[in-house]
């Protein structure tokens, strides 16, 4: 791997941090607008539910977001204040779907501690002001003057030091905050100001309350008439306003952080505690007077992070710990005294605490099994790219040469037959009574020749193409109804059809043209083209599906595809591909109302042009490479959508998206032909997923998994979680090893750890002088008392008969973060130590880990990484050290370290010198290592050579590939590291050559100046590597995100960046598409 | 009041009327909308890029104080009313305002 590496999102962030409702979109349109870190999706309320109708990139993380209507507007602005002191507030332009920038600006203060809480944004209910709270003992304020302009913001000094919530309260005279603070004692009060915007100062406000609950943490403004504010704590529910109304009612201990407000009158609220339980807060009130307080048990939902109640009783439950869940209010409880029910779950990977790469067909493609969600709603999550195929059967057929399927009748919606072509004859296969599969005849079919071409034809007929005839056979009868013959000395090489039409070539460039009339076949057109044909479509692509105006034909020779009319074969376009290749298959397609026509060549390429249906006009050439075999395109139909599956060596399925062709590889070695597949040597029949760039399996555990990891000769999985147990007030953890079937995730064995004991490393490794291999599990006894662990074990197990069987233990004096095997022996991070085992047989014959040396001097050695004799160290909050064992000495020893003061989360080693690192302010960078150098001092400095701010904080990386590489592809050279994150994030660092990073950093600097960050936020602050400490321009990382954004321009802006680049846009487009591949 | 179930409020009667609830076996939907991007100008109205008042808060309650002190010194000869009637309004402004400040930084 190298220096220059191009960071890209394969998954982005799914975790929901915050969400709101109201009508951004449209003064009509009521819209959800969710929040997942540093993207906002806008979605619109519809009978069907939940429309997606955006994505928006936010350049920083979102710390708060906020719908408001400021006076004598129509419609809800937005208000978004990121983590790094920016805010930007948005309008929805409905006439060019485009959000405008009404304001923005910097918020950041020179001196001020930031809170510790987090930072708090709120907007006063009558538009007066924007109010936050980002430093201790600042409160800054935003005014807006009478026209809804903002003004100069100003800061307020806020007494109150441990602010844990402030809202504005509603129907206040002067704009009025609530504040929620701790004070030096711990008791919690609330206390209220009115903002004086002129005098620029709080005056005390109309009320306070103190010693409320010690777990009050949440403050809910009720709407006027009835005002004040109820106060959530952890064991009581409190109302109070400015008449000294008081009501209060316990509730059973609970920490509530999300809220949604049902009725605009705010007497109920919905409720989510941090066991996923929603509940219902009715406030009973008699005119104007609130009288009381009820909360009412709803159901289970996932643990939430936000709730926005949207219309008619259905609510959206944002969740960072799990599913995001669409949900319907009943009336009635069901049989488990739910009035929750669950409409539609929103997939959410986060927090990826940990994954391992799992590569089940050795085949360079990894699947991606992560440690996901937390709590109850912890799983395990399978995500792996392209497009599987359920194999429903499959059998042995040597020699298969094409495979149609054919209906028994013409308006059947289920196909009926498939015909088998061999060389040398067809066969033909029908689903029986009992749904299975056997052989049968038509005999009107010529079964002693290998078939061309096979499809259902109008009046229930059936069209067999062979090289002598073209035959057409009824369907009920199975008898041959007419027949077109091959003039003498001509055999068809190559054959199309739909339902009306055959189109076919013979040898000596003949195009012959039929079209089949009243149950016959009827030549209509025969011409001689200059040279031979090689391929033949006439897919349906206009208004009438059952017949065609336009033919595709591919040439040998002058290596062209041609358009032709129908039913006259008049040349309409010609279009030379280039090369010395064979155009192999032609398709004339429309996908999601755009028609293309595809051309793959032999090579494995494949060409696309947008078709104009009328006139045949082709643009917007594209090629792209699939495998590096003949390639077969042929069109079929999944869930109501058309999409193309090519065959090949590396079968792909072509579909649209947003109305751009994307490739997505079907997860199948090698197929020749489609509809049911035949792959070399076997034909199986699947069914196929949705179709879709990466798929995510979720299997639900109902506890936590911390840490996975994968042991290919077991044929298992292996992974430490822990489970709440909450019996009585007490909570306790358990903590398991557990084993799975790497193929079933079927659970295989548990082992329960010690109590206090948690799981803290899990490797899969063997020994010197040992051929089996174990899981070797790093554990630390966590006591209450103590501040960090003093004692832990290094378990090793082997899978026997798919169960655990502990063979050895080793008690550590301390937690033992991380474990890998290292030169036939166990290398275990223990506290601030680096410890190496030896592998000792006894002389009863067992063994046991013998502590041989080890390497003192960390904070706390959290990650560790090998390569060959050298050890990569990743320390609580001294950045990364590289120490090398000597076999001689057996001895490890510190060779060089970065000496900035990084909190670390994560370390990989790229290659021998490079090192990646990941740290607690969502920063990566790279080390190297400076072998070269000339004196010591420089020698045992780890050199940073690239820092980027990646927004996410990232908890893992793995070497590995969630693609099929190619190798004799230049992509397929490429190294990639993948990494997983807290907001669900998977990415792939990808270590570029030289040249193609100068390329692509040209690139880079001329696209920001085309695509605008959201809100005027700027790229290149966002990307700055940022900490306490300081911050400074990314160098040596590339935002794969921005540059791969390229392919969704407009074709005009398309061509100003080409201009800009002084690179055609076919080249550019090539070039990002290659890197698209990557993951 | 009954039952505090139901009467959910109602902004589009035809809102999720038509939703079928997924099977709860199914995997959960993983479908990203098409991502913005923003190839128009992005840059605020005038006057609408926002920053912060760079005056240190104590020194503006001294201007402020100095100001209060100005104004009555002005308004006096035009102001008829007697002046400790005068005083005492603004008197706990002003107190108030200075107590906090000083007791604040």
């Amino acid at each position: 791997m190298s220096v220059w590496n191009y960071v890209v999102t394969a998954h982005k962030p799914t975790s929901v941090t915050h969400s709101c409702v109201g009508n951004f979109t449209s003064p009509q349109q009521l819209n959800l607008i969710v929040a997942k870190c540093t993207r906002i999706e806008i979605h619109l309320l519809t009978p069907q539910g939940l429309q997606p109708m955006v994505d928006v990139p936010i350049y920083g993380r979102i710390a708060t977001l906020e719908l408001f209507r400021p006076h004598n507007e129509t419609q809800d602005f937005l208000f978004i204040a990121t983590e790094r002191y920016k805010f930007c507030v948005l309008q929805w332009d409905g006439e060019k779907s485009e959000l405008l920038t009404r304001a923005m600006g910097d918020v950041s203060d020179r001196i001020g501690r930031p809170t510790d809480n987090g930072q708090i944004g709120i907007i006063d209910p009558d538009c007066r002001l924007i109010g936050l709270h980002l430093y201790d003992g600042l409160f800054k304020v935003i005014p807006f003057d009478n026209k809804g302009q903002l003004k100069e913001a100003f800061n307020i000094r806020l007494e109150e030091l441990q602010v844990l919530d402030i809202k504005f309260l509603y129907g206040c005279v002067k704009p009025t905050i609530v504040v929620l603070y701790q004070d030096n004692k711990d008791a919690r009060h609330v206390k209220t100001y009115e903002v004086a915007l002129k005098d620029k100062d709080f005056v005390e406000g109309p009320w306070s309350q103190n010693n409320l609950d010690n777990g009050a943490g949440l403050l809910i403004p009720v709407p006027a008439p009835l005002g004040g504010v109820i106060i959530i704590g952890e064991e009581t529910i409190v109302y109070c306003n400015a008449n000294a109304t008081f009501k209060a009612i316990p509730i059973k201990q609970s920490i509530i952080r999300a809220y949604g407000r049902v009725d605009p009158d705010g007497s109920r609220y919905l409720l989510g505690d941090n066991t996923g339980i929603l509940h219902l807060l009715v406030l009973t009130h008699e005119r104007e007077r609130v009288t009381g307080l009820k909360i009412e048990y709803l159901g289970e939902t996932s643990i939430a992070s936000s709730i926005s109640y949207l219309d008619n009783g259905v609510v959206y439950v944002g969740s960072r710990f799990g599913d995001s869940q669409l949900v319907k209010l009943n009336l009635q409880a069901d049989a488990n005294g739910s009035y929750v029910e669950v409409l539609e779950r929103y997939v959410n990977l986060g927090p990826i605490v940990d994954f391992c790469v799992v590569d089940l067909d050795r085949q360079g493609q990894g699947q991606v099994v992560t440690c996901s969600g937390a709590f109850k709603d912890g799983s395990l999550r399978v995500v792996r790219n392209g497009i599987g195929i359920n194999e429903q059967a499959s059998v042995e057929l040597q020699g298969i040469k094409g495979l149609w399927s054919l209906k028994s009748s013409f308006n059947d919606p289920y196909d009926m037959y498939l015909v088998v072509s061999f060389i040398s004859e067809t066969r033909f296969l029908a689903m029986n009574m009992e749904d299975e599969l056997e052989e049968t005849e038509i005999e009107g079919f010529d079964a002693q020749t290998q078939t061309l071409f096979c499809q259902n034809a109008i009046s229930d007929l059936l069209i067999q193409v062979t090289a002598n005839s073209v035959r057409l056979v009824s369907c009920t009868s199975r008898e041959l109804v007419d027949q077109w013959n091959a003039p003498e000395g001509f055999s068809v090489n190559v054959a199309s059809a739909n339902v009306s039409q055959v189109l076919l070539a013979t040898g000596g460039g003949h195009l012959v043209y039929l079209e089949i009339r009243d149950s016959k076949l009827v030549e209509v057109k025969h011409i001689q083209l200059e040279h031979e044909i090689s391929c033949v479509d006439l897919n349906p692509i206009g208004e009438n599906p059952q017949y065609s105006s336009l033919a595709a034909v591919g040439m040998w020779t002058d290596i062209s595809v041609r358009i032709l009319s129908l039913p006259d074969l008049e040349l309409i376009r010609k279009e030379n591909l280039g090369g010395e290749i064979v155009p192999r298959s032609v398709l004339l397609c429309t996908l999601e109302g755009i028609s293309y026509l595809l051309c793959a060549v032999g090579d494995g390429h494949l060409f696309s042009f947008l078709l104009n249906a009328s006139t045949g006009e082709l643009t917007d050439r594209k090629k792209v490479s699939l495998g590096t075999q003949p390639i077969s395109l042929r069109t079929f139909s999944s869930k109501g959508t058309t999409h193309v599956f090519a065959s090949s060596d590396r079968p792909t399925v072509i579909y649209s998206s947003n109305k751009k062709l994307l490739y997505s590889n079907v997860n199948l070695k090698e197929v020749n032909h489609i509809l049911a597949i035949a792959k070399e040597g076997e034909l199986s029949i699947g069914t196929i997923d949705d179709i879709q760039k990466l798929h995510i399996r979720t299997i639900p555990l109902n506890e936590q998994a911390r840490r996975i990891c994968h042991q290919e000769q077991s044929r298992t999985l292996a992974f430490c979680s822990f489970k709440h147990n909450q019996i009585s007030i007490e909570e306790s953890e358990i903590h398991y090893v557990r084993l799975l079937d790497h193929q079933t995730f079927e659970f295989l064995s548990t082992h329960p750890l010690d109590q206090y004991e948690h799981g803290c490393s899990i490797i899969s490794c063997s020994f010197s002088d040992d051929n089996n291999v174990y899981y070797c599990v790093g554990t630390a006894y966590v006591l209450p008392e103590e501040n960090e662990p003093t004692k832990g074990r290094i378990l090793v197990f082997a899978v026997e008969d798919g169960r655990l069987q502990l063979i050895v233990e080793k008690e550590t004096k301390g937690a033992v973060y991380s474990l890998n095997a290292f030169n036939g022996k166990l290398l275990a991070a223990i506290n601030q130590k680096i410890q190496l085992y030896k592998w000792m047989l006894r002389e009863d014959g067992s063994h046991e880990l013998q502590s041989e040396c080890g390497h003192h001097g960390h904070i706390l050695a959290l990650y560790t990484q090998t390569r060959g004799d050298f050890i990569v160290v990743g320390d609580l909050m001294k950045s990364i050290s590289l120490l090398v064992y000597k076999h001689e000495e057996s001895a490890i020893e510190e060779l060089a370290r970065d000496y900035n003061a990084n909190w670390m989360s994560a370390v990989e080693m790229l290659d021998d010198e490079i090192y990646v690192g990941a740290e607690n302010n969502y920063n990566l960078f790279t080390v190297r290592k400076n072998s070269d150098a000339a004196t010591d001092e420089e020698r045992g400095r780890l050199e940073v050579v690239g820092e980027y701010h990646l927004g996410e904080f990232v908890n893992r990386f793995r070497h590995g590939s969630l693609v099929m590489r190619l190798p004799d592809s230049e992509m397929g050279q490429i190294p990639t590291v993948i990494f997983g994150t807290i907001n669900g994030v998977i990415g792939i660092i990808a270590s570029l050559p030289h040249d193609q990073y100068v390329f692509l950093e040209k690139l880079q600097s001329t696209l920001v100046k085309f695509i605008k960050g959201v809100g005027n936020l700027s790229h290149e602050q966002w990307r700055s590597f940022h900490n306490d400490k300081k911050m400074s321009e990314a160098r040596s990382f590339l935002d794969g995100d921005l540059i791969e954004s390229f392919l969704d321009l407009s074709r005009s802006k398309m061509e100003e960046v080409s201009k800009g680049m002084g690179v055609s846009v076919e080249e550019l487009s090539k070039r990002v598409e290659e890197l698209t591949r990557l993951h | 009041m009954g039952s505090p179930m139901g009467n959910w409020p109602s902004y589009n009667p035809h809102s999720f009327s038509q939703v079928v609830p997924a099977d709860p076996s199914a995997q959960p939907s993983n479908v990203t909308p098409a991502t913005y991007i923003a190839t128009h100008r992005t840059d605020p109205p005038p006057g609408q890029v926002i920053t912060t008042d760079p005056k240190n808060i104590l020194l503006r309650h001294f201007y402020q104080k100095s100001e209060e002190k100005l104004r009555p010194k002005r308004a006096a000869p035009d102001n008829l009313t007697p002046q400790n009637n005068g005083k005492q309004p603004r008197g706990p402004v002003a107190d108030d305002g200075g107590s906090q400040a000083s007791g604040r930084s």
